[in-house]
């Protein structure tokens, strides 16, 4: 797998060398008088200034006993900086996107109450260059957020990405770095090499990152679209993904997105004698040659007033069954029980892969609704939604609401409500979070 | 002539051409709102690329037309959104409306008549949908006898009831075969209900030329 890493990484070394300028004449550059108008004329940037505040109710859960192990800040205030470059030159396209977050936070409750603090953050979220080395064909090595199938509520099919971003449309998702070969036979047909080379700004609570490469067919066509991907991660664990939809009515579509695997990486909560606790998060299936899959199908349906109404079903047989459930939440209280005694150490570890087990979602059933209407008045986008987990019967209910303000300046507000207890999966971190802000982009 | 070849005479001036460039002015008034937007559209055939260019808030959103399969990209979100073609693109204007027009290819003419619009003599064909993916059930549509454009047409629901109306200016000019041919330049977008609900949509001026397609790829979208 080195070895694909190095031949791509050395392939675009040498393909962006080739695009530097070659003199006159040239078909790239045809029809500019400079070479300062033809780079001018490549670039584009956009510089938006995001300020907003938060306010999170925690949960009484098990999983951060008196807020110690999370340390859920109350209040948030933040301050972002977040610019988008662009430059594309003949063969060659860069983009950058460095970021600035300056955050104030206050704890209200937990072993930090009444604390404050104050952290800035400078750094790339994502990076690109581009090489176009052939009609058609194109090689890339960057950070990048690379999302793709046209779900909501997740994206099986993507064995890079567990968040596909859209619970939280203003907080970005971290980019991790990807090598990519596109190739382009024909206008339907699209083949694409991609290798997960490092996790960039991913974070990963329990669980170590693990390089993986993919290869990937998309077709686009005049009924649908659809995307076939097949990877293996470094432990040589292969992954089948697809996903497809259709605009069957000017006004109705149909999707779906789903994944299996022989064998996984999720924690699951097994009966271990060597364990205090009597039981400990081990990778069962690590081994496994069973398989395990996550279906989702989905539909939506735009009204000719404008609201367009969504529906998700997800089957996610990676996640709990009842008995996994009620021994995964045994466990988790004795680690809980547990924390700030003798055993802190292992109820800490424990504590960090039961927040973490490596799964997007607990469960296995999960329903989803959603309601969007843009541009009301030429004023207001809403978005409201709710996820049912229908294992548990927790609910999730978000609202995203933007209002426009002028050319430059959007008022927005985000809030998250989860409904069940603290042995169910949305009452479990937060019981609410209130976010609102404004957006000004130059 | 027969009404299909008219009517697709008629799309040819409305985009139905290899390899397009254009800028779009929309402007939007909804009661006493008032909105101002630019995109930059670059289209082949029915693929289509809208790039927002103004006003900053917008900048960088793409619209993506593949055919009848639509994609929404926003700046920071970058998962594509799948839309359909009725979803609104802002005002009176639904996606389906910056597309290239394919009437001869996504509607029947069921009859024709003559009428006259601000003088000029006109075709008045009604025309049926003939698939479901054509945005709109069934328009009324008026071709100038003399310069074989749209030059207005009335929507219609499945119901039966009007819901928007537009007409259309081609003061924009392009070559096709050594032979200049007139393109779309404005198109005005009345509500049915709220009269004063208008949308224009205004083109600039047409650029013709290869556009390959890596501009229609989702996976290299530049976002």
């Amino acid at each position: 797998m080195s070895v694909f890493f190095a031949c791509i990484q050395l392939w675009t070394a040498c393909t962006l060398a080739s695009a530097l300028p070659s003199g006159q004449g040239s078909e790239d550059n045809a029809g500019y008088s400079s070479l300062w108008d033809e780079l001018s004329e490549g670039f584009d940037y956009s510089l938006r200034f995001l300020t907003f505040g938060t306010y999170q109710a925690v949960a009484d859960s098990t999983q951060n006993p008196d807020n110690d192990f999370l340390q859920i800040p109350r209040y948030m205030a933040d301050l972002d900086l977040r610019p988008d470059a662009i430059l594309s030159f003949r063969r060659l396209d860069v983009s950058i996107k460095p970021r600035m977050n300056l955050r104030w936070s206050a704890w209200e409750n937990g072993t930090r109450k009444g604390d404050e603090e104050w952290e800035d953050d400078w750094f790339i979220n994502e990076w690109l260059a581009r090489m176009r080395v052939a009609r058609g064909l194109f090689v890339s090595y960057g950070r990048e957020n690379l999302q793709w199938g046209p779900a909501f509520l997740y994206s099986p099919s993507n064995p890079f990405f567990l968040d596909n971003g859209r619970s939280n449309p203003k907080r970005e998702v971290p980019g991790m770095d990807f090598a990519r070969i596109v190739w382009l036979p024909g206008m339907e047909w699209t083949i694409s090499f991609i290798g997960n080379t490092d996790k960039g700004r991913q974070e990963f609570i329990s669980g170590d990152f693990k390089e993986a490469y993919g290869f990937k067919l998309d077709y686009s066509g005049q009924q649908g679209y659809a995307g076939l991907i097949l990877s293996r991660n470094e432990v040589e664990r292969d992954r089948f993904g697809a996903f497809g939809g259709c605009t069957a009515t000017d006004a109705f579509l149909l999707y779906t997105d789903f994944a299996f695997c022989r064998g996984s990486d999720v924690l699951y909560p097994v009966e271990d004698d060597t364990s205090p606790f009597g039981a400990s998060m081990q990778a069962v299936d690590e081994q496994s040659s069973s398989l395990k899959g996550a279906l989702l199908v989905g539909g939506s349906y735009t009204f000719l007033a404008g609201p367009t109404l969504t529906v998700e079903y997800l089957y996610h047989g990676f996640g709990y069954n009842d008995d996994q459930a009620d021994y995964f939440y045994r466990l988790r209280r004795d680690a809980s029980d547990a924390y700030g005694g003798p055993l802190w150490d292992l109820s800490r570890m424990t504590l960090g892969q039961t927040a973490d087990p490596g799964l997007r979602f607990l469960r296995r059933n999960y329903g989803m609704l959603q309601y969007n209407h843009n541009d009301i008045k030429n004023l207001l986008n809403l978005t409201f939604r709710w996820t049912q987990n229908l294992d548990d019967g927790s609910g999730q209910f978000i609202s995203i609401v933007d209002c426009l303000m002028g050319d430059h300046t959007q008022l927005f507000f985000i809030g998250t409500v989860n409904f069940g207890n603290g042995n169910t999966e949305f009452g479990t971190i937060v019981d609410s979070q209130w976010m609102i802000g404004l957006e000004y982009t130059f | 002539m027969t009404p299909e070849e008219i009517l697709s005479s008629a799309d040819r001036a409305r985009g139905n051409v290899e390899g397009i460039e254009w800028n779009i002015d929309i402007e939007s008034i909804e009661g006493e709102h008032t909105q101002h937007r630019s995109m930059m559209v670059k289209a082949r055939g029915y693929n289509c690329l809208a790039e927002f260019i103004s006003p900053p808030k917008v900048k960088g959103r793409k619209l993506l037309m593949i055919d009848r399969n639509m994609w929404f990209v926003k700046p920071g979100l970058r998962k594509p959104v799948p839309i359909s073609p009725r979803q609104k693109l802002m005002g009176g204007a639904a996606n389906g409306d910056i597309a290239s027009t394919n009437y001869a290819g996504d509607y029947q003419p069921t009859s024709v008549s003559d009428d006259t619009v601000n003088g000029e003599a006109c075709y008045l064909l009604d025309l049926k949908a003939i698939n479901k993916k054509a945005t709109y059930d069934r328009i009324k549509y008026w071709i100038s006898k003399k310069r074989l454009v749209g030059v207005k047409s009335d929507f219609f629901t499945v119901s039966g009831k009007r819901f928007k109306s537009a007409t259309f200016e081609y003061n924009n000019s392009i070559m096709i075969s050594g032979t200049p041919r007139p393109f779309v330049s404005k198109m005005v977008i009345t509500d049915a209900v709220i009269t004063n609900n208008v949308t224009a949509m205004t083109y600039g001026e047409v650029t013709l030329k290869e556009i390959p397609d890596s501009t229609f790829n989702l996976n290299l979208l530049m976002r």
